[in-house]
């Protein structure tokens, strides 16, 4: 694009200086989006006295890696991680089960009704959580669910967004592949399980990574509906230990900080591709 | 199995009772559909429709978790009109929208036109520039707490300017607000970078060379060309920037629980503030069902400009 944008500006001392300016631009960039990044894991290996001094310790003077076996030990980090895993499993593969299931059945089969049931599934995708914030918390009280696994998972064990995804994903399987399974006799739920399942895999890891993320991250939804210490997740007992009246023990915090990103990262790193998607699809939710 | 087998075969000889045969079988199989869809469809009527309806209900009333909630009209609705907390929660919200949004927008768009360059290590730089998007909410805002200390990261490498050694980034009325949208702008820009370059890259290589041939300059062609053609995604990253700023919660939450003196407590904190603490549901969802009707307005008009756009196009 460059190129055939600026033919004129074939000048090399010109271009030169607009690939430093370039260099110079992406390099303050990048500098301004990782020294917080930076900060975190180091101030995780610093000493406690050495936080907040002057000049800033870019590298920590006494290593202390014993911060993260400490801050286990100072606040239970462990069951609150535990928590969190066992929730965004769950809602992971209730959603990826229960999506799928639904969008093959708008998309492959056809029933009275079926426009209404999507156009609800439609609307659902843009009702935003805020406004449910407070009903759906009634509804919880009301079912007993609070402070339970049941009042954490259940409420976004399914997702709207994921049956329409999963629906248009399903539309593009060719009827004769289904039809064959049916010949031989092969029953509507075993296309299900056995080829159109399979045949998702794609979408259906975007949607897992989507629905994983949600759920690592979640803060306001457990925030609310736990207020039992064994029962936190993640997010909500890092925030409690930061409370006004605590003493921040800020090598702790970011210890923690740490730990709880690696698991994105660990999904980054490991299924890229799918994770930019379902990045950019978990924006589209709203 | 087998005698739906048969009745497709003898389908293709007679027709008259054999249609409704078919027809009758395409139903039976719609049974499967229904029952594929029914998990999903009963548990968002329990737990997206029914909590709709209900939160438009909880909002005329007087509900207290503990109180059964008594019918009182619009009450809850009139009182936001002079309700203080809510007037301040708007200003406080438009600001952090209007400082969250803008900037987001164009300094995104700049970065993303820089990323469709070719230079060497692009990749690993666009990489990179990805990383605030790894972390939780909650991290950020941790993380942002720590390095905004009166005597943090943020003091040290501003003192030059400032010549202060302490700066209260999160203590002052008029700092702080300005403080938690840059943290805002910090974590959202790289996300609106992968948006425009997705789009920017749409965009057919032609049309420049064309525009070149008939002399136009770089900027015409971003005015003319780009920023036209770029029309879908600009919309989305509008609505989606403007939707997600408008709910903002938990930055203000972790970081500055509002303060200092609510020059930080958006509508989204109120709405915590009186459900959860002051256990005043009925206002708490008279709150949620004015974000309702903001945030569904921003969204049909996204819906709208894009079908207008689709068929513009032809």
């Amino acid at each position: 694009m460059r190129k055939t944008l600026s033919p004129g500006l074939s000048n090399y001392s010109t271009r030169t200086l607009k690939l430093v300016l370039l260099y110079a631009i992406v390099v303050v960039g990048l500098m301004f989006f990782c020294i917080p990044v930076y900060y975190m894991i180091t101030t995780s290996f610093k000493g406690e006295w050495e936080v907040i001094a002057i000049p800033i310790h870019w590298i920590p003077q006494e290593f202390k890696p014993s911060n993260y076996t400490e801050a286990f030990k100072i606040a239970p980090f462990a069951r609150y991680f535990y928590n969190s895993v066992l929730v965004a499993v769950v809602v992971v593969f209730t959603t990826l089960f229960f999506s799928a299931l639904a969008g093959y059945g708008f998309a492959k089969y056809s029933f009275p009704g079926q426009r209404i049931c999507f156009l609800f599934v439609l609307s659902t995708i843009m009702i935003p959580f805020q406004v449910l914030l407070i009903p759906l918390y009634v509804v919880v009280y009301s079912l007993g669910w609070t402070n339970s696994y049941a009042g954490l998972i259940i409420p976004g064990a399914i997702s709207a967004f994921g049956v329409f995804m999963m629906r248009q994903f399903c539309l593009t399987l060719p009827n004769e592949l289904l039809d064959a399974a049916r010949i031989d006799g092969c029953s509507e739920i075993g296309i299900f399980l056995r080829i159109v399942l399979p045949l998702l895999k794609p979408p259906l890891a975007s949607l897992a990574i989507l629905t994983f993320l949600g759920s690592w991250n979640n803060f306001l939804w457990p925030l609310i509906v736990v207020n039992k210490s064994h029962l936190f997740t993640l997010p909500v007992g890092m925030t409690v230990f930061t409370q006004p009246l605590r003493a921040p023990y800020w090598t702790y915090i970011m210890a923690v900080s740490t730990v709880a990103t690696l698991p994105v990262v660990l999904v980054f790193v490991t299924l890229q591709r799918y994770f930019i998607q379902g990045v950019v699809l978990s924006g589209m939710r709203g | 199995m087998a005698q739906q087998q048969v009745s497709l075969r003898a389908d293709t000889k007679r027709s008259g009772i054999q249609t409704a045969l078919r027809h009758n079988l395409i139903f039976r199989r719609g049974i499967y559909g229904i029952l594929f869809i029914a998990p999903a469809m009963i548990f968002f009527l329990v737990f997206n429709l029914y909590p709709m309806v209900n939160g438009f209900y909880l909002s005329l009333t007087n509900y207290t978790l503990l109180r059964p909630p008594r019918f009182i009209g619009l009450g809850n609705f009139i009182g936001l009109a002079s309700n203080t907390q809510f007037i301040n929660g708007l200003k406080v919200t438009g600001l952090f929208v209007l400082g969250t949004t803008i900037p987001k927008w164009i300094l995104s768009l700049g970065l993303a036109l820089l990323f469709i360059r070719q230079f060497r290590g692009r990749e690993t730089f666009k990489v990179i520039y990805f990383t605030p998007t790894l972390l939780s909410g909650v991290v950020i805002s941790l993380v942002w707490k720590l390095l905004l200390h009166p005597s943090g990261l943020v003091s040290a490498l501003a003192q030059p300017f400032t010549g202060k050694s302490e700066v209260f980034w999160l203590a002052h009325s008029s700092i702080t607000p300005i403080a938690l949208i840059a943290v805002d702008n910090w974590a959202g820009i790289p996300f609106y970078i992968i948006i425009w370059i997705a789009g920017l890259v749409g965009i057919p290589r032609e049309f420049y060379e064309a525009s070149l041939i008939d002399g136009a300059g770089r900027w015409q062609a971003f005015w003319r060309i780009t920023l036209p053609l770029l029309r879908p995604t600009t919309l989305f990253v509008i609505v989606i920037s403007t939707i997600g700023s408008f709910q903002a919660f938990s930055l203000q939450y972790i970081m500055t629980r509002g303060g200092p003196s609510n020059v930080t407590t958006t509508i989204a904190l109120l709405v915590y503030n009186y459900g959860f603490n002051y256990f005043r549901m009925g206002v708490a969802a008279a709150m949620s069902v004015f974000m309702f009707a903001v945030i569904i307005t921003l969204t049909l008009i996204q819906i709208r400009s894009v079908r207008a756009e689709e068929t513009s196009y032809t």
